[in-house]
């Protein structure tokens, strides 16, 4: 029984959630908090059950449900998941949970703040189990504007932002014409049109394939199985598809909405955007692109294979000369989403579970890293990294959850992120080799920012002591604590830990969509020999 | 020809709703002028009363496939005009309903508004049943004397003044466009009733393209497309707003009924010509009213030139030249009166209380009243596009259209101008949700608004997440149009990719 109605339990829980929460007044703190926690914690459980209920020897998609919407449109309201879904529901479902005690503490217009971090989370969701092409751009375009009034209304300037023309400080590529304004309503205009354009881009190939199939349906299974496109007409679907996706992805050079977008945004806003926002776009690549235009994928790809290469070391380069512990973060997502568009290129079975398996360790790391800069700005109101420093001592706990965090983000093993990121370059190797060593390179400049980040924030140069001036700042800081400050620190780690020791339920999961995905795609030249 | 006219019984029946509703308008204004001292709102509600009653004879008239033609085919009653009735009736309700407020604070002829605003609505209804091109042309200028007046209504404010004159001049000249067209049209035809001239064209002769011409010329001033846009912005700034609301809606869908008569009816054999026409026109209309909103400062000016951005979206429909454009553009209809109607609502409620439509005065209306921002967020967003609103669905089903018609470049720059609105929208919504107000103290809504606009929202939402009722009733309304779907069999991919 529950198994029928799983997938649209989890979608609607938060939406209900939101629903709840606009009758309840503003006023009345704890009655909204626990609204919000408790929507987004149903749907956290049931994705943890989704997760050991997809059956990864049957594979293909489970838990369908059909409702028809419009014979006359061919739209039905389809839900279903395949096993490179499951992962990224879940961490949707996560980091909402997780999201929803970060801000716990926002005091302006609360109420307003959770119905817009649902519907966001909600979003994503729909956008992963929709099975039809009308829901899943129904769901993309619906995830952008909860966006925008998160960033324009509980948002921070982005300081030093117009600095960045200064060629020290880099990132010219993505922001030529961009530098107006230091403001977070220019921040969140930005994001939306940004995410709008790429979303209409994706629409122009998504309303060809409805049409020049032939088929008047959205549904994706039929679409995958039925409609044939070839020759030009394929290649410019394919691109129009890829190129509207990776906006969101975001592939360099379409990036330069993401980093300034997580400047500006508060804290769980960021988790979710880097978590799963962006995930969207290469989620949307493989259920349309792959599944729909096999052929043009295999032919295609190396485009992605070029300019992944790009995404690491620009991402990775700017990420290093940034001294905002957000702009830091931001452009090392940027840079590490060029490993899953790696992965993808790469078009192998290890290659490509790993880069969903990485998609879902990036969610945890990343949402990690920001939930703690929000803790710290929190604290001490500046992400500037020169002015911050030995915080260690007044927040251990922050501390080292910050250590697992950058841990997790640059693959150590015994995290997540180090089985995908190991499948990924094992998986590229013998067709990218180049890339998979600039990748493996990039790793060092990763690590390198990361911990230049963490010594500039909770340490202090080594083998000096922490000025006494300095600690009279740090005086009235906090370390996260309690029961709502912690919990969801913990629960992330939980997550990267427990899942880089046991990844085998993920990888079984994972690697029973992948498969037959992969067989398609390689279709007769290589019969029954995957690599 | 011959004109001999044989009313029967159910030939009257066929004409129940406006002949209902004649008698009510006249029953309204004996109300307003015999007794000394009567409550003009009354004459509200019962205008309300009034309508919801002929909503009731033309919904149970769609139920039951009342059809039938009068006057030798000079009226027509098949479902599509009953469609476009019942969406005449329901802008009227709302309007009314968000009228009653606002007429109090009129200096003077509190009750006449009721009736002229209710003529108006009885003239939309008979054209959106016009067959032949003598009653276009009288049903056309029976809805516009009644804005005539209701324009210009504020006498002591010379931008109404300003707004009716021009309002008065421009139509008159139209009137005269529309008269000169269907003359030219009869002389090239011989023939008068839209169906019996797609007979009669033969080959095109210039005269008969002249004609046509103009007649889409009057009509287009009606829709207001561009290039014959350029009264809306003024006449919608001087215009009382729930005059401005009321012109934004009911003129344009009945305008439209008549369009789709004469371009998937009578012109159905030349798609292939004037398709370009109105390529050409959607373009120009979308582009340019998208733009140029982005420069306003003033609520109602910013919602006139995105209902011209909006009437462009409309005609991709109509240039789409297929069965499903049409169903596009009568689903388009619904979603653009719920979102339009709604954000004039709360631009009169805001009015209201600060006595203001500049934007600039929109600031932290979230803060002053939750549930005024709020509307106006899925309003404004509807007519962007975003989902899960009504907007969304019909944009969508317009492109969709237009693509199964093959006009790809037509739906490139739609997809375009979503972008381009989307920055002016979101301004607003910007003002309202993140701007701090300069004056913090809350917005009171009066009831019989908050009921209105809460109808507006219904509607915003139920078409944008259950619009399948909506879209089956579209589609059987346009059945009339089943012949068009010859066009729509080839594959449009043969001529572009070549193959």
């Amino acid at each position: 029984m529950i198994d029928a109605w799983l997938l649209p339990l989890i979608l609607f829980t938060p939406v209900l959630g939101a629903v709840a929460l606009i009758f309840v007044p503003n006023r009345q703190r704890f009655l909204v908090q626990m609204i919000a926690a408790g929507s987004s914690f149903v749907s956290f459980i049931l994705s943890f059950y989704l997760l050991y209920a997809y059956d990864p020897t049957v594979g293909g998609y489970q838990f369908v449900q059909r409702f028809e919407w419009s014979e006359n449109l061919g739209i039905a309201f389809a839900l279903g998941v395949d096993g490179i879904a499951v992962p990224l529901v879940l961490a949707s479902s996560i980091l909402l949970f997780t999201g929803t005690f970060i801000s716990w503490h926002i005091k302006d217009r609360l109420k307003e703040f959770y119905i817009s971090l649902l519907i966001l989370a909600a979003a994503t969701i729909g956008v992963y189990v929709s099975l039809d092409l009308f829901f899943l751009y129904f769901f993309y375009e619906l995830s952008v504007l909860p966006m925008y009034l998160l960033l324009g209304m509980w948002g921070s300037h982005t300081k030093n932002y117009n600095e960045m023309k200064d060629t020290q400080k880099r990132d010219f590529v993505g922001f030529i014409m961009n530098f107006t304004s230091n403001s977070k309503e220019y921040a969140a205009m930005k994001l939306v049109l940004f995410l709008s354009a790429g979303a209409v881009v994706a629409l122009l190939g998504i309303l060809l394939i409805y049409v020049g199939s032939g088929l008047n349906t959205f549904d994706i299974p039929t679409l995958a199985e039925h409609s044939e496109f070839s020759g030009t007409m394929a290649t410019i679907i394919w691109l129009l598809i890829f190129f509207g996706f990776a906006s969101i992805a975001p592939l360099w050079p379409l990036h330069s909405w993401s980093p300034v977008g997580h400047a500006a945004a508060p804290a769980a806003t960021s988790m979710l955007h880097a978590g799963v926002l962006m995930k969207l776009g290469h989620f949307s690549i493989i259920r349309v692109g792959y599944e729909i235009l096999p052929e043009a994928t295999r032919d295609l790809m190396p485009i992605a294979a070029i300019l992944c290469v790009f995404s690491i070391i620009y991402g990775g380069w700017v990420a290093y000369s940034q001294n905002d512990t957000k702009y830091v973060i931001g452009y090392s997502s940027s840079s590490h989403m060029g490993y899953v568009f790696l992965g993808m290129a790469a078009l192998t079975y290890v290659s490509l579970t790993g880069a969903v398996l990485y998609m879902f360790a990036h969610a945890m790391a990343t949402g990690l890293l920001f939930a703690l800069a929000g803790w710290v700005y929190d604290q001490t109101h500046t992400r500037d990294i020169p002015s911050l420093g030995g915080l260690s001592r007044k927040m251990p706990f922050a501390t080292g959850c910050f250590v697992v965090a950058v841990a997790a983000s640059f693959g150590l093993p015994g995290t997540v992120s180090f089985i995908g990121e190991l499948m990924i370059l094992i998986g590229s190797w013998d067709k990218y080799p180049v890339q998979t060593i600039i990748a493996v390179l990039a790793i060092v400049v990763t690590l390198a920012y990361l911990l230049r980040m963490l010594r500039g924030v909770f340490f202090w140069e080594p083998g000096k002591a922490i000025p006494y001036e300095t600690e009279m700042k740090w005086a009235h800081v906090q370390d996260a604590n309690g029961f709502v400050n912690r919990m969801p620190l913990l629960v992330m780690i939980a997550c990267t830990i427990y899942f880089g020791i046991f990844p085998g339920q993920f990888i079984d999961v994972i690697g029973s969509s992948v498969e037959p995905l992969l067989a398609k795609i390689h279709g007769e030249i290589e019969a029954g020999v995957l690599p | 020809m011959n004109f001999t006219l044989s009313l029967s019984s159910a030939d009257l029946l066929l004409l129940l709703p406006e002949i209902f509703l004649t008698l009510w308008i006249c029953m309204l204004l004996a109300v307003d002028a015999i007794p000394s001292h009567v409550d003009k709102k009354v004459i509200g509600n019962l205008s309300i009363v009034g309508l919801c009653a002929t909503l009731v004879t033309l919904i149970w008239f769609y139920i039951n496939g009342k059809t039938g033609t009068l006057f030798n085919g000079m009226y027509v009653l098949d479902p599509m005009a009953i469609y476009f009735k019942i969406f005449i009736v329901t802008s009227t309700i709302l309007v009314v309903s968000m009228s009653i407020e606002s007429v109090e604070r009129f200096p003077a002829f509190r009750g006449e508004y009721y009736f002229l605003v209710l003529m108006s609505a009885l003239g939309a209804m008979l054209m959106a049943s016009a067959n032949d091109l003598v009653s276009i042309f009288v049903t056309l200028e029976f809805t516009t004397f009644g804005f005539y007046i209701l324009v210009a209504y504020l006498r002591e404010d010379s931008k109404s003044n300003e707004a009716g004159l021009k309002f008065f001049i421009l139509g008159a000249f139209t009137a005269g466009i529309l008269a000169f067209g269907i003359s030219l049209i009869y002389g090239a035809t011989g023939k008068l009733i839209l169906t019996d001239i797609a007979q009669a064209v033969g080959e095109p002769s210039a005269a008969l393209i002249a004609g046509f011409l103009l007649l889409f010329a009057a009509l287009g001033f009606k829709i207001g497309a561009v290039p014959l846009h350029t009264w809306i912005p003024d006449v919608y700034h001087g215009a009382p707003t729930p005059v401005t609301a009321f012109l934004s809606v009911a003129p344009k869908g009945a305008a439209l009924a008549i369009l789709l008569r004469i371009f998937f009816v009578t012109l159905a054999g030349f798609a292939a010509e004037w398709v370009w026409l109105l390529v050409l026109v959607a373009i120009i209309s979308m582009t340019y009213g998208n733009i140029v909103a982005i420069a306003q400062s003033n609520m109602k000016r910013l919602l006139a030139y995105s209902g011209i951005a909006q009437i462009g979206n409309v005609v991709i429909g109509l240039a789409a030249a297929n069965k499903m454009g049409g169903e596009s553009i009568m689903f388009y209809l619904w979603a653009y009166l719920f979102a339009n109607l709604g954000a004039f609502a709360v631009v009169i409620a805001v009015a209201h209380i600060i006595n203001s439509e500049e934007i600039e005065d929109y600031n932290g209306l979230n803060r002053r009243s939750p549930f005024l921002a709020f509307a106006m967020l899925l309003f404004l967003l509807s007519l962007a596009g975003v989902p899960p609103l009504a907007g969304f669905i019909a944009k969508l089903y317009i492109f969709v259209a237009a693509m199964k018609a093959g006009l790809i470049a037509l739906v490139i720059v739609g997809l375009i101008n979503v972008v381009i609105s989307m920055y002016y929208y979101l301004i607003v919504v910007k003002k309202m949700y993140i701007n701090e107000p300069t004056d913090p103290s809350p917005l009171t809504v009066s009831p019989t608004m908050t009921v209105g606009i809460s109808v507006a929202i219904a509607g915003t939402l139920i078409l944008g997440i259950y619009p399948k009722p909506f879209i089956d009733w579209t589609v059987h309304a346009t059945q009339m149009f089943n012949h068009l779907n010859i066009i729509t069999t080839t594959n449009p991919f043969t001529l572009p990719f070549g193959g």
